[in-house]
């Protein structure tokens, strides 16, 4: 049953994907230029270049064939080059994808460890101050424009009481080889005698993009998990598990957390793809050198190999989080899981 | 001794505009060892009496009482941890809607299994568990659940309606508690299941001393093994005293309809005869007549019946009505 399950969101997966690359694929006709330069980033060419290429993208057979060579230079990680650096797109994609995963994950970690909690507290102590006190403060963080919160963040915690960096990803006296991007992680496989000064550094560095883009998930999940608890605790089954005999703290954690994060465990991952959106006007904003960034800089420089590899990147990720987001839902909860059983 | 006692319990819910008073200044007492039948019209407000003494009705429920005794202590003054405790366990109530009673997330093991009193005794922890395991098992024998396996695994929404009651009657006999309030807990069951579960809780009440609080609407169970009985109309408690008498006289007319509806198949029903019912319907909450609220539909009100009727107790037999019926019933 599971497996069924499983295996029909793969299928889902795969036409996802496949309208994706087909979408991606005729950006390059779409895109004004040369569908060749647009598809290979390579420009001004001589004439023996251009038959050569004209015979690697297929490009005297029809679409169809076009398309499949598409699909086959796409996995094997040929997806041409920049015209701004020259350089392979798909190698600029794996440096700069990890910063904006890194950032993401911390902030939706934070996400998760602040807004849950808070969401329960919240509930557990409705119509009280700590429940007014969580609200208001989320309907203040749900309402701000996220840069305006980063320029008053600078403002205060760089400009004024210098206590954070106000750009960048590492301060300029480290030199961290790259090794998975992570960049927690690489000060940590490195292994310098300075580690642990670079460990601070990096922090630092993370803390405020981090804060700013956490702070849109957080304040959802703090309203969402507040929500789905209050509804919880009123449901009839948590009455009488009550007057069982049950404590509350044994009620807590065997009926109603359970029913209560199994939506919050959707809303997490369907969180994800706002985060990646965000995290890229954070990283304008905090010019960390993430995807975010390059694949804005690219629109502005018309750079058409790499928007078409950033946005095929960036959504095939967003599709994959989702479905592994429905997937660990499915798991958890039974009524999702079981499909023999019918609703009524 | 007293098991129960209740002094004018009122149930309201509060809307902004209106106050509707679901259950109006109802009195019970149960004592030890009895079985008290509480029966009236779909509507009657017998599950909130229910819910109120077990305390799991909505916050929006307003509820107050003079006094609400368990074995002596007042319910209505304990913190809501002081009452858990005693209500956990002391009362256990089968709930009419089972599987809405259940938590839907969790297997039918893992419920039936905490309810079950702390397994005392030392042993080790496999010990414990295979314990637990056999006196689940035994408890969903009980209630007829033969596919124990199958069952047991299972989430609720799994299951039937008529399996989540069995369930619920095993959870709530697992404690073997004091008072056990059983609000119609044969409805969803068919019939074979519906005789052994009441011959367990008939069981019970002779060998435990469980007291039962029972609500049903099957009159004929409930006279043979019931010994009081409390008869409620649109909130209001009409007529309650011991069954034998009630049966044989009852004092206020809607009791009167209720016994006569009941066919009596040994005086033989003609062909087609209709059965003898009260004219109208049960009025709703919103819209309740002054005075006595069965006036409209009594076919022996007059004019005095615009007054409430204040109770009259004869004998531990008490009803309220302006014109009780004397004549022996034929
Ligand atoms: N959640 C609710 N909101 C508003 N009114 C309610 C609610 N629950 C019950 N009532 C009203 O309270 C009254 C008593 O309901 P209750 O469930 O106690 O009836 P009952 O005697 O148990 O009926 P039945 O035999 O059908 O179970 C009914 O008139 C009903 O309309
Ligand atoms: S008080 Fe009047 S209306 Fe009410 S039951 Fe008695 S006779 Fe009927
Ligand atoms: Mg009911």
């Amino acid at each position: 049953m599971v497996l069924n399950y499983i295996l029909r969101r793969l299928g889902l997966l795969l036409f996802m994907m496949f309208t994706l690359s087909v979408f991606t694929f005729s950006l390059s006709y779409l895109f004004p230029g040369d569908p060749l330069s647009n598809l290979s980033g390579i420009s001004n060419t001589s004439f023996s270049q251009t038959s050569e290429l004209q015979e690697k993208y297929h490009f005297n057979d029809n679409y169809l064939m076009q398309y499949f060579a598409f699909i086959t230079r796409i996995v094997q990680g040929d997806w041409g080059v920049s015209f701004a650096s020259g350089d392979s797109v798909f190698t600029h994609i794996i440096e700069l994808f990890p910063a904006t995963l890194e950032l993401s994950i911390y902030a939706l970690i934070i996400s998760v460890v602040v807004g849950v909690p808070a969401g329960i507290f919240a509930a557990a102590y409705h119509r009280r101050w700590p429940d007014k006190l969580v609200n208001s403060t989320t309907l203040v963080g749900y309402s701000m424009p996220l840069f305006w919160l980063a320029l008053l963040l600078i403002m205060v915690f760089s400009l004024q009481l210098g206590w954070f960096p106000m750009s960048g990803r590492m301060g300029l006296l480290y030199e961290i080889p790259y090794q998975t991007g992570f960049i927690l992680i690489d000060i940590v496989l490195a292994d310098f005698p300075y580690s642990g000064l670079a460990m601070l550094d990096a922090l630092h560095h993370l803390t405020l993009p981090t804060i700013v883009l956490a702070m849109y998930p957080t304040t959802v999940l703090v309203r969402f998990t507040r929500d789905s608890m209050l509804h919880v605790l009123e449901q009839s089954y948590i009455k009488t598990a009550r007057a069982k005999g049950l404590n509350r703290a044994q009620l807590i954690m065997h009926h109603a957390l359970r029913n209560a994060l199994l939506p919050v465990i959707k809303q997490i991952g369907l969180q994800f793809s706002t985060l990646i959106t965000l995290a890229m006007i954070t990283e304008v904003i905090f010019s960390w050198p993430g995807i975010g960034r390059w694949l804005i800089d690219s629109i502005y420089q018309r750079d058409y190999p790499a928007i078409q590899g950033g946005l095929l990147a960036v959504s095939m990720f967003v599709i994959l989080a989702t479905i592994i987001a429905e997937l660990t839902y499915t798991l958890f909860d039974p009524l999702s899981r079981n499909q023999a059983h019918g609703k009524v | 001794m007293q098991l129960l006692d209740i002094r004018n319990l009122t149930i309201e819910l509060r809307t902004s505009d209106t106050v509707i008073r679901a259950v109006d200044r109802v009195n019970l007492s149960l004592k030890e060892g009895e079985v008290h039948a509480l029966v009236g019209e779909s509507g009657s407000g017998k599950s909130l009496i229910a819910k109120a003494i077990v305390g799991v009705l909505n916050k929006r429920w307003h509820i107050t009482a003079d006094r609400m005794h368990w074995r002596g202590v007042d319910l209505m003054r304990l913190s809501n941890e002081q009452r858990r405790k005693i209500v956990g366990s002391d009362i256990a109530m089968i709930y009419q809607d089972p599987s809405r009673c259940l938590d839907p997330t969790a297997k039918i093991f893992e419920q039936i299994a905490e309810t079950l009193p702390e397994i005392t005794g030392s042993g080790f922890f496999l010990k414990r568990n295979r314990e637990r395991k056999d006196r689940v098992k035994a408890l969903i024998h009980k209630v007829g659940i033969k596919d124990h396996q199958k069952v047991l695994s299972s989430y609720p929404h799994e299951l039937s309606e008529g399996v989540c009651q069995k369930v619920m009657i095993a959870m709530a006999i697992a404690r073997t508690p004091k008072l056990l309030i059983a609000d119609e807990p044969t409805t969803a069951l068919e019939s074979t299941t519906r005789a052994q579960v009441f011959r367990l809780l008939k069981s019970l009440n002779q060998l435990k001393n469980m007291s039962i609080l029972m609500i049903s609407h099957e009159l004929e169970e409930i006279i043979n093994w019931s010994h009081c009985m409390h008869v409620l109309y649109c909130g209001q408690m009409v007529e309650a005293g011991p069954t034998q008498r009630i049966f044989t006289q009852p004092r206020h007319p809607y009791t009167q309809a209720l016994l006569k509806s009941l066919p009596d198949y040994e005086q033989g029903l003609a062909h087609k005869e209709p059965f003898y019912a009260l004219k109208g319907t049960i009025p709703t909450l919103q819209h309740l007549p002054i005075g006595c609220r069965l006036g409209p539909r009594c076919p022996q009100a007059q004019k005095a019946c615009v007054v409430t009727p204040p109770l009259t107790k004869q004998h531990g037999h008490s009803y309220a009505c302006h014109f009780p019926l004397i004549k022996v019933m034929k």
